[in-house]
Parts: C-alpha cells; structure tokens; sequence
C-alpha cells in the first residue's frame, strides 16, 4: 500500500492528535493554540497542494484518490487554513477550550477529507458522521451557553434525523444493487433507475447531504445554528462543510449515468424552492449571520442547477462554485468577525460606517456581496455563468430565468448590506478598527481572487473541468 | 463581411486600460489629496477622449467592417474571446463616451465629499461602458454590461439628492432585471449554435439559429436590453434615477449608459436575431411610439427641471427605438446618429441643471425665473440643449431625428405622425420651461449667485460645440455609421 496517497488525511491526524495532548495540558493560552494552529493549517495546505497530482486507490478500493478527491481536499485545507487564520479572535469559545475547538476543527475537516475520497457506501458513512459529531461540538462550544445550547441541540437533532433517513437510504440502494461499491453501482443503477426501492433509496442517501448543504426541506437548521454559533464554528459550517456536501452529491448523482430522470426533476423542484425559499426570506433578516444563513439556503440552490446537469460542464461549474462559495462567505465572516468584535452577534445595521472605520473591510465585503449576487466581474459570477451554461445546454431554459429572477431579488438584501456598510453612519462616532496585518492581507487576498477569478478565470475553469471529467 | 483588418497596435484595449489604469492611479492615491485625484481623473479621462476621438478619425471609411481588431482566446474550453473591434456603429459611441466622460469628470471639479471613491466609481463605470461598446464576445458583452451598473448604486445612493436611495435601489433592481433576461438569453444563443463559441462574429452567421430560437431571443434580448434603453413601459426608473443623480452621474448616465441599452439590442438582438428583429419589430415601433408621445405628455406636467429632462429623455430613446424598429437601413442610421446626437445634448442639459441646482437649491422650474439675467452663462447652455432637444436645424440632433422619421413615415406612417405630434408637445414644453427660467422676472432671491466661471464652463463649450459642429457637417457621422448599416443589411440571408 502506497502511504503518500494518504498523506493528507495522516498529517491532519496528526495535527488532531497535536491539539488533543495541548488540550490535555490544562493551561489555556490562546496565543500559544493560534499560532501551532496557523502553522499547521498552513503545512497542511501545503500538502493538500502539493498531493493533488496523486492517483490511486487504497483499502481494497473503497477509497480513490484522484483529481476530483484531491481537488476538494486542496479546497477543504485552504477553507481551514482561512478559518485557522481568523480565529485570533476567538472571543466566542471560552479560552480553556481553545485546544479542544482546533481538535474539533481539524476532526472535522479530516472527516471531510476523507468523505470525498470514499467510494464505498460504508466508509462515506462513516466519514459523515466523524464529521457531524465533531460539527455539533463545535457549535456547542459557543461561550454563551445558552444560545450554544440552543443551536447545537437543533444542529444535532435535525442532523440526526438526516443521517437516518440517509443509512435508509443506503441500505435499500445496498439491498437493490447488491454492492456497496460506488464503481458497481455505477454500472448497475442506470438500468434500476424506475425501481421505487432505488429511486427512494437514491433520494433519502442524497437527503443527508442536502442537509450538509441546507437545501430545501433540509433547511431549517441553518438560521439557528448560524446565529448560535460561534462565529468561527459558523464560517466552518458555511464554508468547508458545504465544500464536502457538493462534492458528495456530485459523486452520488453522477450514479445515475447523467440520464434525464426523475431525480432530475427531483432536483429541479429542489433548487427552485430553495433558492426561492432562501431569497425570499433573507430580504426580512435583520442579523447578519441570519442573512448569511438564508442566501446560503439560496447558494444551494444554485448549486444544485449545476449538480443536476449531471454533465462533465455541470459537474465542473459546481466545483468552480464550491471554490467560489468558500471565496465569498469566508470573506464575509472575516468581515464580521472583525467587525462586530468580541464574538458577539451583529445586526445588519451595526455595519455603520464601516467604509471610514475600515476602508478594505467594506471593499472586501461589498465584493462578497456582489459575488454571492452574482455580479460580473467577480468569481461568484463565473460560477453562475457555468452552472447555467451547463443547465441551458440541458433545456433547463426555464430554470435559469427563474434563477435569474432569484439573483435579481437576492440583489435587494445585498445591497442592503452595502448599504449599511457605506451610505449609514453609526449614531456615535466609533473609532477606526484595528485589522490585525494578516486579517488584513487576506481581505486583500479574497479581494484580488474574486475579482481575477472574474475576469481570468480560465485556469481554474480548466483545473474544474479536468476533476470533473474523473466523475463520469 | 469585409477581411478582419487585426490591428498592429491594441488600440482599443489601450481606451479601456486608461479607465482602468485610472482607477488604480485614484484608488493607490490617499483620500486626503482631492486636487491630486482631481487632476489624475481629469488626464485620464482626457486621454480616453483623445484616444476615442484618434479611433473616430483613423477609421477607415473606405474600407468598412471591422477595424482595430483585437482577439485573444480568453477561456478556450466554453470559446469566450477578448475580442474587441471598431465599426460604424460603435465609434460613436465611443466618442460618445469619452466626450462625456471627460466632460463630466470637469463637471465634478468642485465635489468635495468622498472624493476618491466618487472618481474611483466613475472610472470604474466607464470603463464598463467602453469594454461594451468595443467587444463583440457575448461574455464580455454581458459583463461590461454589470460592470457598468453596480457603480451607479453608490454613485446615487451616496452623493445623489432628491429620494436618492430610493431611486437609486429602484433603478439598481430595475437594470439588473434588465440583465436577468440577457444572460438566459445568451447563454441560449451560444448554446442552441453548437458551435462552442461567444464570438458574436461567428454566430450572425445567417442560419445558425432557427426562427424560433430568433424570436425567443430576441424578445429576451429586446426586454432585457431595453429596460436599460429606458423602453415604455420599463422607463419608470429613468427619470427618478436621473433626478437622484449628481450632476456627473446624471450626464454618464443619461448620457451614455441609456445607449448602452439601445446599443445592446442593436449587436447582440439585432446581429445575431435578425429574423427575431423583423418578427418583433412591429411591438418595438409600437412601445417606441408610445414612450415618445408618453414622455413628451409626462414631461407637459412637470414643475420639477431635472423631471423635465428626464421624461424628454424616454422620449427621445423612443425615436432611437423607433428608428432600429423601422427595420431599414435609414433607420439603424438614424437610430445610431440619435443615440450620439442625444447623448451629447442630454449630457449639456443636466451639466447646465446640475449648476443651476447646486447654486440655487431648487429644480422647482416655478421658482427660477431670469436666469439668462442673472447666470448668463448658465442659461445659455441651457437654451442650447433645450433648442438642441426640440430639433432645430444645423444642431446635431435634427438631422438624427429627421433621419428616424423619414424612415418612419415609409415603414409606419400612423406612428410617424404621432411621434412628430409629439415632439411638437415636447417643444411646447421645453420652451416653457427655458421661457419659465431664463426669461420673465429675476427672481430676486437668486440674484446674486454666481455665474458659471470661465473654466468652470470648458466642459460645456466642449458639448455645445460637438452639437454644433456634427449639426454643420453630419455627413461625417452619417457616412461612418452607414458603412456598418450597408454591409449588415449586404450580409443579411
């Protein structure tokens, strides 16, 4: 068996089991944990990267590493590296349990790590719910219990009625295909598609990721957990994990051959109410983390016109999205945590006057929200532009302009967050807000990829279509 | 087609990279230095407008089709190209745009609040403006088209007047509603050819696209581009953003953005839908017509100055509407020579308001009174643009409306004579107005301020004498634009 297929997901052990014995020290220093944090998660992107040319299988074929897995892990370790690098801040969890949230960071993010490299039914089980369980924590972990509490019980309910119905699911696609392996199923499940056993199980193990991903009915989690977790653990849940439920869904949908099927339809239906459903309730949000909660019930969406292609385009629009969602919330969370301070809560109106407070800050989040909008030329554009493409290239004619109304009434609370962030002045004077110079030089960072990545982004349109190529 | 003549020099990218080179100099500036910003906007716009009118000059007549070529493949796998080219129908509007981008930064001379935001934002929204008119890739095309938006939010919402986020959310929604309908469209387009490209020049071949894929499109297309062209009935946020607007804005935006509209049905419905074009043109004279008399009607009533020139603008993008629905080549001339002709005089209007307003705090047209007494300079321009809307002879807008109309009257003799009626209403009411401003008793509160300053009016003098020199010789506008109308119409099925 060749180890370096799997050394990304071994040093990301390792990095758990590091903060697992500074955890066990029992002397809480923040500057100590953030820093070991840093480095980690920098190293750990290094490798990510550097292990992206990797091709292989390992444990009896249950595990693949190839461009698509190693892609989603380059963008799982960069969405850690990000969140690593705000969490000088982390004046949401109480200081003793800094160690334990980076062990339940790294966990988790190993987790998904793994999830996107599982072919087998099993271990991507497994994977999900290492990834859940360590997700729950962290969002309990919040310092006022009782909204931690609050959100982490919804998280973990919700989740686990997801989670149910998706080993249902398995079971009855086990049952029909007699193979747990992804590869058998592949070849069987075109031709069971019209079996209800499989159409069902197909639906309910997709259900467990349209939680991840809070898709429409799945959704109802997002608001609450948003608003109740720390805002780190929050940016986790928005970024990263979503990250890994596109590229699951990705893998189980290109199952189906790519046919024009009822699970087309399925989807359609989905990513209509989602995006709908999302849009229509940011415009009354008047928390930013809310807000932030409801348009990425309305990404999904957008998402899923990209998945439900089920074509090479498709397939490669959705993995430019995922790269283009982690982009543009990031940037967003890195906006309010420094901007609220102190890990508390945010109205959309407490943005005031951030454009003399901190000029980069409200660029950088005025790009975000353009971005998330889709509004050329930034990344979050040409995401929608791919998905699209791929969607009319299908027929789905329709569900793009209905799309299209969406961003037009999306555009409405975005711009309300520009608003905020540039026309109002908060009622007392505040002072200027102290970036810290690597806060600052990533909100420059997001800044110049969101905007290169709108107008060139012809490199990683082709890094998106070679991954997606390895799908089908 | 004529042979793609490639250029021996990226001229037109080297027009867009002074917007964007400007905008970084603004943006690496510190704030506290206006004057210096000032002046950097100023040479830099000033460049684009020697550039765009060098581009203008150097065309080469004789020869026709597309010049200047510039074409980089950009993204190879989905066929998006960096194509840009010069021909007879947007030359001028890219000296449209320069004129009034130059203009309009020396308008702003005297802004004081958030002035390094304010010029980043203008450059940023030319710059939109000139990678429109210039690119011939449909993805490009759509994208300048945004970029070319979303300043106009901050841009009113900030430094505007008058209900000003108000009409600058509702003329931000209503343009991206306008866009909501192009990216499907395009996107449809480019996909139902086959051929794996947004090369506007490959897919008008005649024959890529069935008559039902035209139709669809181009009714996308027409709404889509339309709202922003300011069409009857998607023209409501036109006049309240115009009003928001200061006064820069306001030119830019009446000035040039509403062309971008007409100018995108035109190369993107018109060239690649032309069947679509024929089969719809009948409702596109009939909102035409209807926005032409409406504004005209509308504009009878208002009290408020920058209201009246607002609806006289719905009018007048209708007779540019009227003349691309015409369907014959006199039309498409005389549509295009308006959208310039229009730009130009609507841009000296509200430079001449905007002074107006900024010294006397009023647009109330009841209130002014004696201007050409008191603000001579101010009130003549005024009179100028005034005399330039309604159609007077030897000034450029005659001969563009003259043009639409005659062509008309062949094609649609019942909407030519409404039209004609009402732009006889809408020179009743502007010459009430000029006669309610610069005439009658001084109002004597207003006495005292002061008159544009000698400097302060170079921006104008530049517009006044545009009108005036395309209104001597417009044989030299006719005759360019009628190298693209010919050999569209010649390439043609």
């Amino acid at each position: 068996m060749n180890w370096t297929l799997f050394s990304p997901e071994l040093f990301f052990l390792v990095a758990a089991m590091v903060f697992l014995v500074v955890s066990m020290t029992g002397r809480p220093d923040p500057e100590r944990d953030y820093l070991t944090a840093v480095v980690l998660a920098a190293i750990g992107l290094g490798i990510c990267l550097a292990c992206v040319p990797l091709r292989g299988d390992l444990f009896q074929g249950a595990y693949r590493v190839d461009l698509f897995s190693q892609t989603f892990k380059a963008l799982l370790a960069m969405g850690f590296f990000l969140i690593v690098c705000v969490c000088n801040d982390l004046a949401g969890i109480a200081e003793d349990h800094h160690p334990e949230f980076y062990l339940l960071l790294t966990v988790s993010t190993l987790a998904l790590m793994l999830l996107v490299s599982c072919v087998h039914l099993l271990p991507l089980y497994v994977a999900l719910e290492l990834s859940s369980y360590s997700l729950y924590v962290l969002v309990y972990l919040r310092v006022d219990l009782r909204q931690g509490i609050r959100a982490g019980l919804t998280y973990f309910l919700i989740g686990a009625a997801a989670s149910a119905v998706m080993i249902f699911g398995l079971a009855l696609l086990y049952g029909a295909a007699q193979s747990a392996y992804l590869a058998d199923l592949m070849t069987v499940l075109p031709g069971l598609l019209h079996q209800p056993m499989v159409a069902i199980g197909l639906l309910l193990t997709l259900a467990g990721f349209f939680f991840k991903l809070a898709v429409f009915p799945f959704h109802f989690w997002a608001p609450d957990v948003y608003q109740g977790a720390a805002h780190q653990a929050a940016a986790t849940i928005a970024t990263v994990s979503k990250v890994a439920a596109i590229a699951v869904l990705m893998r189980l949908t290109a199952l189906t051959g790519g046919a024009g099927t009822f699970l087309t339809d399925a989807l359609v239906a989905l990513a209509i109410v989602s995006m709908t459903v999302g849009n229509l309730t940011a415009i009354v949000q008047q928390d930013f983390k809310r807000l932030m909660a409801y348009s990425s019930i309305a990404q999904a969406g957008y998402v899923l016109i990209g998945i439900l292609s089920m074509t090479p385009a498709g397939y490669g629009g959705a993995i430019f999205y995922a790269l283009a969602l982690l982009v543009m919330k990031f940037t967003c969370f890195l906006v309010l945590i420094v901007a609220a301070g102190g890990g508390r809560n945010m109205a959309i109106a407490d943005l005031a006057g951030l454009h003399r407070r901190s000029p980069i800050l409200a660029l950088a989040l005025m790009m975000a929200v353009f971005s998330l909008a889709g509004i050329p030329p930034t990344i979050g554009f040409t995401g929608k532009f791919l998905v699209f493409k791929a969607a009319i290239a299908q027929g789905h004619v329709n569900l793009v302009l209905i799309a299209m109304v969406n961003v037009v009434i999306s555009l409405y609370f975005y711009l309300l967050v520009v608003r905020a962030a540039y026309l109002t002045e908060p009622q007392d004077a505040l002072p200027p807000l102290a970036v810290p110079p690597l806060t600052r030089g990533l909100a420059f960072f997001l800044v110049a990829l969101t905007v290169l990545a709108g107008l060139y982004p012809t490199p990683l349109i082709v890094w998106a279509d070679a991954a997606a190529r390895g799908l089908m | 087609m004529a042979p793609i003549a490639y250029a021996r020099f990226p001229f037109l990218s080297l027009l867009l990279l002074c917007c964007i080179g400007g905008l970084l100099a603004i943006l690496f500036t510190p704030a506290a230095r206006t004057r210096q910003i000032k002046w950097i906007s100023a040479v830099f716009s000033g460049l684009s407008l020697v550039l765009s009118a060098g581009l203008f000059i150097a065309y080469d007549q004789s020869a026709g089709g597309l010049q200047f070529v510039e074409k980089v493949a950009w993204v190879p796998s989905l066929g998006i190209h960096w194509f840009n080219a010069a021909d007879g129908f947007n030359l001028p509007m890219l000296l449209l745009t320069g004129i009034v981008f130059f203009t309009g930064v020396l308008t702003m001379w005297e802004l004081e609040t958030r002035v390094k935001e304010f010029f980043a934002l203008i450059f940023l929204l030319v710059a939109g403006v000139f990678g429109l008119f210039m690119s011939l890739d449909l993805f490009f095309i759509f994208v300048w088209y945004d970029v070319s938006l979303f300043p106009m939010y901050l841009l009113i919402a900030v430094w505007g007047s008058t209900r000003k986020e108000y009409g600058a959310m509702k003329l931000t929604l209503y343009l991206l509603a306008g866009s909501a309908l192009i990216l499907p469209a395009i996107l449809y387009l480019a996909v139902q050819a086959g051929l794996d490209t947004f090369d506007i020049t490959a897919l008008m071949q005649p024959g890529t696209f069935t008559p039902y894929q035209e139709k669809f499109a181009f009714l996308l297309l027409y709404l889509g581009f339309g709202i922003l062209a300011g069409v009857w009935p998607f023209h409501t946020w036109s006049p309240v953003g115009h009003v928001a607007a200061p006064t820069g804005v306001s030119m830019i935006h009446a000035g040039v953005l509403m062309k971008i509209g007409a100018f995108g049905i035109l190369r993107v419905g018109i060239f690649l839908c032309p069947t679509g074009w024929q089969h719809w043109a009948p409702l596109m004279a009939l909102l035409a017509t209807v926005g032409i008399v409406y504004g005209a009607l509308v504009g009878l009533r208002q009290t408020d100055l920058k209201y009246v020139i607002g609806y006289s603008s719905v009018s007048h993008m209708g007779i540019v509407g009227l003349g691309l629905a015409t369907v014959t080549a006199e039309g498409l001339n005389g549509a295009v020579f308006q959208m310039f002709a229009h730009g130009v005089m609507t841009a000296l209007f509200f430079s001449a308001v905007g002074y107006i307003y900024d010294r006397t705090h009023t647009k109330a047209v009841a209130e002014l009174g004696g201007l050409s007494r008191s603000m001579p300079r101010a009130a003549s321009f005024f009179i100028v643009a005034a005399l330039t809307g309604i159609g007077v002879p030897c000034l450029a807008s005659f001969w563009a409306e003259l043009m639409v109309f005659i062509a008309a009257f062949k094609v649609y003799p019942f909407y030519g004579t409404l039209a004609v009626g009402a732009l006889v209403i809408s020179a009743l009411f502007i010459l009430r107005v000029v006669q309610q401003t610069c005439y009658g008793p001084v109002n004597q509160r207003l006495a005292h301020l002061p008159d544009i300053t000698p400097l302060g009016s170079i921006p104008r003098v530049i517009l006044v004498s545009v009108i005036v020199f395309f209104g001597f010789f417009p044989a030299l506008m006719v005759n360019l634009i009628q190298t693209a109308t010919v050999a569209f119409f010649n390439g043609l099925p």
